[in-house]
């Protein structure tokens, strides 16, 4: 995919970083140069709208994951259990 | 048919090379537990279990939510972090304050889920809520800011979550898991490879492949739900 427009960096090496850059992966200055290119590229902005969508679906979609409060109760109890029953071994 | 409590197998990290900075525990978790080194004066149990509930169970929706993606039902997901609490429990003496807690307990529940879990997985199970969080792309986001909001973009937020948990439910588990860990809980790359025991290189070719192939997958439910017309799902809207 590319505009055909000549760009300093070339559209491919930005696609392949598009997911370092989406991730924070990437140095300061790689960073700058994929932003300035993504600035002057329609297609590679395209492809990176794309990849962060899906990555921010990813989010809002198992990001609310509750655990029932009894699976809490349950762990809870059983460590305090389980220093309980050390402290008593000890004594 | 799921594991009740204190009826799972036997557990072990062994081979499991885990290497979360000093972290590194032995063997099993329980003989870790025993390991308190000699030149630390050790803790009374009252006190470790009171910093333990203090510091870990903060974490117990993140585990709980990434045990739903592995094991993909509720039941298993339970008794996955049930036994990942405990194990962190048994070696949690030996735990070093101001190392990554998080990452620590996200191993620890990797390796119960591949001893334990794996070979007993049951059919995907579907979940997911309503709410939206919060959430932030990186400040590089600016750069969408032109105004890209193509057909195929706004089609995939108007997918429901519980299509996503779906698609992600059908992917491979290293794919599906990575891509969790990246997006979910915003785990950085070393400390995926760190969760999955394995190299850095490995973390991004999954997260690649399966990114892919999770997007190829969100296209075809936005096309199925009648979100966009089937001439445009696809890399780029060309494919015919």
């Amino acid at each position: 995919m590319s505009c055909g427009n000549p760009h300093e960096q070339d559209c491919s090496e930005v696609l392949a970083l598009v997911y370092g850059f989406l991730d924070g992966e990437i140095d300061d200055e790689m960073r700058r140069s994929i932003a300035q290119h993504l600035d002057e590229c329609g297609p590679c902005l395209q492809q990176y709208g794309l990849e962060s969508a899906v990555k921010a679906l990813v989010h809002r979609s198992c990001s609310c994951e509750i655990a029932p409060e009894h699976l809490r109760v349950q762990i809870v109890t059983r460590i305090r259990q389980i220093s309980i029953t050390y402290v008593a071994g000890e004594q | 048919m799921c594991a009740t409590e204190g009826g799972l197998p036997t557990l072990d990290f062994s081979g499991s090379g885990v290497g979360l900075g000093s972290l590194a525990m032995e063997d099993d978790a329980a003989e870790a537990a025993e390991q308190i080194p000699a030149d630390v004066t050790p803790e009374s149990p009252e006190a470790v279990s009171a910093r333990f509930e203090r510091d870990a169970m903060q974490y117990l929706d993140q585990l709980y939510g990434a045990a739903m993606r592995m094991t993909r039902n509720p039941a298993d997901a339970e008794d996955l972090v049930q036994e990942t609490y405990m194990k962190a429990f048994a070696a949690f003496a030996s735990f070093t304050e101001g190392t990554n807690l998080k990452a620590w307990l996200f191993r620890i529940l990797t390796n119960t889920y591949i001893n334990a879990y794996r070979k007993k997985q049951r059919q995907p199970y579907q979940t997911g809520t309503d709410d939206l969080s919060d959430w932030q792309l990186h400040e590089a986001e600016s750069h969408t800011s032109r105004g890209l909001r193509s057909a195929e973009v706004e089609a995939l937020d108007r997918l429901a979550d519980t299509d996503v948990v779906e698609a992600l439910a059908a992917m491979p588990e290293d794919f599906r898991m990575a891509v969790y860990y990246a997006d979910v809980e915003g785990f950085s790359y070393k400390q995926i490879a760190e969760i999955m025991d394995t190299p850095v290189g490995t973390v991004m070719s999954r997260l690649h492949r399966g990114r892919k192939l999770l997007r190829a997958s969100l296209e075809e439910y936005a096309i199925e739900r009648g979100l966009i017309p089937a001439t445009v799902g696809g890399e780029g809207g060309d494919r015919s």
